[in-house]
């Protein structure tokens, strides 16, 4: 009896802080109006969030910037990969590329927005270079917002993912590299079939971290860039939630979209512990 | 004994007991009705906006809660400026859990008048008497089953500006600015030949789109009966007669008469090009046309109602509204007090100063039209005081936000046709009615009086 007595408050705190809201949410999702006159109206919410073409498109520009997880993976890998050999000053460009990571998003979004206008600075120097059919409206153009926006997000999160890949491949044997080495492997091979193989664990948990990211972290920068313009192209789950429950007072809506980004994320989580178990198992 | 067998059951259940607990106990709004205090005695905040619409706007009520406060030494004013992209969603939130300011500031109409349907706002003419509230100009924007809910501070207008030096070199008439669509399109052909930007606006705010609809969406309209018929749902919104306006913006824009990065600037920045000369013409507010005569010379300036796209009895209609009120919440425990100080800011003295500082004319009938004698602000306080009606108060805020700033978005990136924003309109309105029934019910009482 004792040892549940001894962890009943940080359960208590558990329950307040994670469980209660969540329940409420849940519940929330089957009520319309403002917080103070909610109307039950069952699955109604549910049938209407999903009619709602720009949920749609907010749940589709999602699963595109889910094409940014394998860029910075792959990216991150070749610059951590290159970090490994020791060249000159590697510790110099880790912070360097590290350095995006821990600036806030706001600031970041901020620079962009101005850096990405369409006679901003980016475009300038394009143009100046002769390369002015590469200066489209990044921001103004429903075509090019979500790649700029993934531009941005790719931009920040690949430090992370260099540290963490570095500080792996550092803590390899390097018996196993001098072995391959001594049996003729180049430099490519040893990356290919030693190194990205011994690190494959730490890989997958980046990848399924920077899929929940792109999924349910991307807001401060839309938010900041766009504002889910130009006319809702840019917008995205987390962007919708905040507009409908907090800007508008939806709370229903923003509720049952919250529900499904849950959904989405879970899915997400559920992969990554089943590959850990068959891992495990391994 | 149950927790002794299974303990793993026991560790999971607490923490949803604990919560379904909490579930329980929370939700519903707490008490909700403060006192009226005394009118001489408090501690108030101010939620505050109004910098954008005036520029001075904020060092005048700082000024002013400082005179007020050597008046009253036991009333002290805090003022929290606002942004904003967040101006509505802000007070939306403190009126969900009735806790926050005391006065706080809301676009005119259906900003105002929603949270004071859902009492979250008490009304003023319960706390100032009509003999001071019937000085004050463009309080039908804010009446509501009988009662004023609102307080205007100043007149917003729009007019529509020219650089006479561009339209000169042109070769277009610099005191003759466009009349109608057609001279507007006609303009912005003459001043691109010449290398000039025609327009310079900013819409990736959605703001410009937002100017636009109340600027031209009345064009083919008779009254704001026909305004308010498109919320409560006696006419779709796709009807040319209420979206036709979208036609001539997406003209606008495939004959180059915008900016090209009218959709990566947000309107304030996009109103930066006729000041810096690059651009020929724009809608603006009133304090802002003055400062641009200070920058490129009065003139050099030119202002005037905007051209007329239609032929409706409001497209005649001048577009002024009071843009911010101030409202007293419902939470408050100093009303009286709160009351007492928005009544001070229309005091002949703080009406000067405000005109002083800012250059935007006062909403209230003891200002002195002679204390004009800037002849570019004379010209505009004739615009403002024409009749007028800004059609963008008589959205709901949520239709406002979800449609009529991106249904502009996608006509100016040039996303979308006019079917297609006129489409988003009417889905929102849908939307709107099902998640918000109440409000729904609310206005359309209002509507039908």
């Amino acid at each position: 009896m004792w040892p549940y007595l001894f962890i009943a408050p940080a359960l208590g705190a558990i329950g307040l802080v994670f469980v209660y809201p969540l329940v409420q949410v849940v519940r929330d999702s089957f009520y319309a109006g403002s917080t103070d006159t909610l109307t039950y109206v069952g699955t109604a919410n549910y049938k209407n969030v999903v009619q709602d073409p720009v949920f749609r498109h907010s749940l589709l520009n999602n699963l595109k910037l889910l094409v940014t997880v394998p860029v910075m993976t792959a990216l991150a890998l070749l610059i951590a990969v290159m970090l490994n050999d020791r060249i000159r000053g590697w510790r110099q460009y880790q912070a360097i590329v590290f350095l995006p990571y821990i600036l806030p998003a706001t600031a970041i979004g901020l620079t962009f927005s101005y850096l990405l206008q369409r006679n901003g600075v980016l475009n300038t120097f394009l143009r100046d270079a002769g390369l002015g059919a590469l200066a489209p409206d990044w921001l103004g153009s429903a075509s090019w917002v979500v790649p700029a926006i993934g531009g941005v997000v790719v931009w920040q999160q690949l430090g992370f993912g260099v540290v963490v890949f570095t500080a792996a491949l550092l803590a390899l044997p390097a018996e196993v590299t001098e072995a391959a080495r001594i049996d003729g492997a180049g430099w490519w091979q040893i990356q290919r079939r030693i190194h990205i193989p011994q690190i494959r664990r730490i890989v997958e948990f980046f990848v399924v971290l920077e899929a929940i990211t792109v999924l349910s972290q991307v807001f401060n920068y839309v938010y900041v860039l766009t504002g889910g313009g130009p006319g809702n192209a840019s917008s995205v789950l987390e962007f919708y939630i905040w507009k409908n429950g907090f800007s508008l007072g939806s709370v229903g809506t923003a509720s049952t979209v919250s529900v499904i980004l849950l959904a989405l994320a879970s899915v997400l989580i559920a992969i990554y512990m089943r590959l850990r178990a068959r891992d495990a198992e391994v | 004994m149950i927790a002794k067998r299974h303990p793993l059951a026991a560790l999971l259940v607490i923490p949803v007991v604990l919560a379904l607990l909490a579930a329980g106990c929370g939700g519903g709004s707490s008490s909700s009705s403060g006192g009226g205090g005394s009118a001489d005695e408090g501690d108030l905040t101010y939620w505050y906006w109004g910098e954008s619409d005036a520029p001075g706007a904020n060092k005048w009520m700082k000024q002013m809660i400082a005179r007020y406060e050597k008046l009253h030494p036991k009333v002290h004013i805090k003022l929290v400026p606002q942004a904003t992209d967040t101006l509505i969603g802000a007070f939306k939130t403190a009126s969900q859990t009735k806790r926050g300011p005391d006065i706080a500031t809301q676009w005119a109409t259906l900003p105002v008048l929603t949270p004071a349907w859902t009492g979250a706002t008490a009304p003023l003419s319960d706390l100032i008497p009509k003999s001071e509230t019937d000085n004050w100009i463009s309080t039908q924007e804010n009446i509501s089953q009988g009662k004023l809910w609102g307080m205007p501070q100043y007149l917003l207008g729009v007019p529509f500006v020219w650089n006479k030096q561009m339209f000169r070199a042109a070769g277009l008439d610099p005191d003759t600015p466009p009349a109608t669509f057609d001279d507007l399109l006609a303009a912005c052909t003459k001043l691109k030949a010449k290398g000039y930007t025609p327009i310079g606006m900013g819409n990736k705010d959605g703001y410009t789109g937002a100017w636009f609809f109340a600027i031209y969406g009345k064009s083919q309209l008779s009254s704001v009966a026909d305004l308010q018929g498109i919320v409560t749902g006696k006419a779709k919104f796709s009807d040319p007669k209420y979206s036709g306006f979208y036609e001539q913006m997406a003209k606008l824009r495939q004959s180059g008469c915008f900016n090209d990065d009218i959709s990566s600037l947000d309107l304030n920045q996009g109103w930066q090009l006729f000041p810096r000369k690059k651009a020929a013409m724009a809608w603006t507010t009133d304090g802002n046309a003055l400062t641009w005569a200070k920058a490129i010379g009065a003139a050099n300036i030119g202002v005037g109602a905007p051209p007329r796209f239609g032929n409706g009895a409001l497209a005649s209609y001048y577009t002024t509204t009071q843009s911010s009120s101030a409202m007293i919440t419902s939470w408050s425990k100093h009303k009286k007090a709160a009351a007492a100080f928005l009544t001070f800011l229309h005091t002949p003295a703080a009406l000067d100063a405000w005109y002083a500082e800012t250059g935007v004319f006062p909403a209230d009938k003891r200002f002195s039209a002679s204390r004009i004698t800037n002849p570019v602000a004379k010209q505009l306080y004739r615009l403002a005081t024409q009749k007028s009606v800004w059609g963008e108060n008589y959205l709901p805020p949520q239709v406002d936000q979800n449609a009529d700033l991106p249904a502009g978005q996608l006509i100016t990136s040039g996303s979308g046709a006019p079917s297609k924003a006129a489409s988003l309109w009417d889905t929102v309105l849908q939307q709107w009615k099902t998640q918000h029934p109440d409000e729904y019910q609310h206005y359309q009482q209002w509507a039908n009086g």
